[in-house]
């Protein structure tokens, strides 16, 4: 299953929006059909080759960079949320005090060597390009951190509109290991873990200790299926790592008391799925509609059959 | 052996562990961080898991839970921003070392140290001498149990008896800075002469690593140790080589996967780390304590073992470890296997010492035994016993290990992976004894290691079978012992 011929992952998802401090007032940062765009912002780039001079970076210019190194850092899945319930509320306060931390714990993270009495050169240069490697990693750790901070302040929509553009950055390539030498299958079994049980538990009320996912290989959509009773009820679903993408980051996979399989056409505000009334039964092609919340949350889709 | 399998193990239950901190109302066996740190460490001990990945997830799981955190103010469950980005120290992994002064290294840590004496054949000798010194206001005795010459040098391994005139106590373990080390001299047969002093890495709990500075040469027929203003003794250095493991030696070919080994040497930990009596006072152990972690942690870890395809889910290890933790009384271990009858038979010995209502009398005086036998090689690992020592109330199994010794992995499971064997010494009165790592000093390809024997010897015992197990293969020996006693 790929972006083809059913459009691309997001083609469900409408967009979504949010203020950012930025320079001296607040700017709409706007997320639509797969980018990130800075409506007060007429040319990112232009700014960026200033900063690159010596100017101030806009806030805005910096999230979108930050935004740009994730669209495929697999750690997203990992602290990102597992439902729209699970809020990750972070403020432009706690980013400002992260950063300040990172600023000031910048030195001192060395290691404190000490005068040597008579240091040869070579030992020296060792030491050197260690101390130089070692800042260096720190400092990209530190960036890390202060751009997922950064990320989910921007909150919910688009940390979940991030774990999709995350997963439909490694779905059709499973066996390869990712830059940071982790297994993309292992992360993505567990993020499908994590964000089906949920979804299972508000779906047949089962313990979703008692889910156990896998993910789908083969052609189709996959099998759920119920087992054993008691504590020995198992609910086994394996299903395609597109999944994530196309239907739970969509907001489609719970809808109208079924769990929804497949996307077979996708579209905003309708798309057609593939769902399932109960485990073990076939699943079937239903119309789906989008209705607004009556909060009017765009970025927090909700489906109904 | 299956590492995507274990990878996503521990993945799944960091998931879980995260569902967990998002329930309030999850009980207290829902997996948390002890809880990945434990199957974390089994899976990089037997090596389906690379530490920074492990590593890796942890911090994930970290980083997840504490970011749900940033706004709770209430419980004192909050954490700041700032806090936030420390999150996930390294535990599985030992943190790159940073670069060392020029000069800060020491002889054995130097890779050109020794090189020279590379390709010259170990030599291992049973010594057996005691050497009365007087020094000022300080005497006692420096007991020789064996000679030692590797690539690595050449020492003695050596108990001390130490008496000063205000205190009429063995002051060897906790007073070594009192030993004149410096006093004694030693000369070889063709003149040349020695320092003896601590083996560089002992501290100075565990004097009985002595080394001669320089290595004498391999061909040496004899030393003399001189103490201060006193007549030499004579070591002799000719007396028995190769090191023979006693006559009776057998080995015989075992099968144990990497999980069994590891939930072995998982089980032994937890029988030498138990307390001795009161025998209802382990249940008063602080829950945090490793011996808690372990059993704690065993039903997930053998889930983590099966995961990986490194433990068979036919396997009578855990069934066997579901029988040790009840004996135990240790609750909350998660073995879904049924207890067994069937036992090893030392773990039951150890078991049936911790029943006993009060210590048994002991009739073993403050002495030693010299030792230099050499077992048969176990998964690529050679052990050499250098001596059998008691004193103060405790038994320690000196020993040499050579060749493919492991990564040390330090991690909550408290287990000794430099020594990754199981060995125990069974007395003449048909009592077994767990030999556990308690000082390790590790160079190179080689460690020597002070084994505590759990439980201590209770009698002298004119011979011990010594029962050594690995992977591929367990060595049954008997060896003679002939004790000498402190004054």
């Amino acid at each position: 299953m790929t972006d083809a011929p059913n459009g691309p992952w997001f083609t469900s998802l409408p967009p979504c929006e949010t203020l950012v401090p930025c320079g001296r007032g607040r700017h709409c940062v706007r997320w639509e059909a797969g980018e990130l765009r800075l409506a007060s912002h007429a040319d990112p780039e232009a700014e960026l080759v200033l900063a690159a001079l010596g100017g101030d970076k806009a806030r805005c210019v910096e999230i979108a960079e930050a935004w740009q190194r994730h669209t495929a850092d697999l750690t997203v899945l990992g602290i990102g949320p597992r439902s729209p319930a699970d809020e990750v509320t972070v403020s432009w306060d706690d980013v400002d005090a992260a950063g300040q931390a990172a600023r000031s714990g910048a030195s001192v993270l060395g290691y404190g060597a000490g005068p040597l009495a008579s240091p040869p050169r070579a030992a020296m240069a060792r030491a050197s390009i260690r101390y130089q490697q070692y800042q260096q990693e720190a400092g990209e750790a530190s960036q890390r951190r202060l751009d997922m901070l950064s990320l989910l302040a921007l909150g919910t929509g688009f940390q979940i509109r991030l774990a999709g553009q995350v997963v439909a950055a490694h779905a059709d390539r499973l066996d390869e290991p990712d830059k940071l030498g982790r297994t993309i299958r292992s992360v993505l079994t567990a993020a499908l873990d994590g964000r089906l049980a949920p979804v299972a538990e508000q779906w047949l009320g089962i313990d979703p200790d008692q889910v156990e996912v896998s993910l789908y290989r083969g052609t189709g959509w996959g099998s759920v299926e119920l087992t054993g009773r008691g504590e020995q009820r198992r609910l086994r679903v394996s299903l395609p790592a597109w999944w994530l993408a196309r239907v739970w980051a969509c907001g489609l996979a719970l809808t109208g008391r079924h769990l929804v399989v497949a996307v077979e056409r996708a579209g905003w505000p309708d798309a057609r799925v593939l769902a399932l009334s109960a485990p073990g039964a076939e699943p079937v092609s239903r119309s789906a509609h989008a209705v607004s919340r009556p909060s009017g949350a765009a970025d927090a889709p909700h489906w109904e059959i | 052996m299956d590492r995507e399998g274990a990878e996503t193990y521990l993945r799944l239950l960091a998931e879980a562990a995260m569902r967990g901190s998002l329930t309030p109302a999850a009980g207290p066996r829902a997996p948390n961080a002890s809880t990945i740190m434990a199957a974390g460490h089994a899976l990089t001990a037997v090596g389906a898991l690379d530490p920074v990945t492990a590593e890796e997830i942890l911090t994930d799981f970290r980083l997840a839970t504490t970011a749900r955190q940033l706004h709770h103010q209430s419980g004192g469950q909050g954490v700041t921003a700032a806090e936030w980005l420390t999150q996930g120290q390294a535990v599985l992994r030992p943190r790159q070392v940073p670069a060392r002064s020029p000069g800060e290294g020491a002889p054995w840590e130097d890779p050109d140290h020794g090189r020279a004496d590379h390709d010259r054949a170990d030599r291992f000798v049973p010594v057996g001498l005691t050497v009365p010194f007087r020094a000022g206001a300080v005497r006692g005795e420096l007991c020789l149990m064996s000679f030692a010459q590797t690539g690595s040098g050449a020492r003695f391994i050596a108990a001390w008896q130490v008496h000063s005139p205000s205190l009429e106590v063995q002051l060897s373990h906790h007073y070594p800075g009192l030993i004149p080390f410096d006093e004694f001299t030693v000369t070889d047969d063709r003149g040349a002469r020695y320092e003896l002093d601590l083996t560089p890495g002992s501290d100075l709990a565990w004097p009985n690593m002595i080394r001669l500075s320089p290595a004498p040469p391999g061909t040496i027929r004899w030393l003399d140790v001189a103490p201060p203003y006193r007549q030499a003794i004579r070591v002799d250095l000719c007396s028995s080589e190769p090191a023979p493991a006693g006559d009776a030696t057998r080995a015989s070919d075992t099968t144990l996967s990497p999980g069994e080994h590891l939930l072995v040497m998982l089980a032994e930990r937890l029988l030498t780390g138990t307390p001795e009596f009161p025998r209802r006072g382990l249940l008063a152990a602080p829950p945090t304590s490793p011996r808690q972690v372990v059993a704690g942690g065993f039903g997930v870890i053998i889930a983590a073992l099966e995961a990986a395809g490194v433990l068979s889910p036919l396997s009578p290890v855990p069934a066997r470890l579901a029988t040790l933790c009840a004996s135990l009384d240790l609750t909350g271990h998660g073995i879904a296997a049924p207890p067994t009858l069937d036992m090893p038979e030392p773990w039951l010995s150890l078991l049936a010492h911790y029943q006993r209502r009060k210590p048994e009398p002991t009739q073993m005086r403050e002495g030693y035994a010299a030792l230099a036998a050499s077992l048969p090689e176990l998964d690529g690992i050679r052990v050499i016993l250098l001596g059998l020592q008691h004193t103060q109330g405790g038994s320690a199994l000196h020993v040499l290990v050579q060749g493919q010794i492991p990564e040390p992995r330090p991690g909550p499971l408290d287990i000794d992976l430099n020594f990754p064997l199981s060995l125990w010494l069974k007395d003449s009165g048909g009592r077994w004894h767990a030999a556990r790592p308690d000082r390790c000093h590790q160079a190179g390809q080689e460690s020597a290691i002070r084994l505590r024997l759990v439980p201590p010897l209770t009698r002298p015992a004119d011979r011990v079978e010594v029962l050594a197990g690995g992977r591929s293969a367990e060595v049954r020996a008997t060896l003679p012992l002939r004790w000498r006693y402190l004054s």
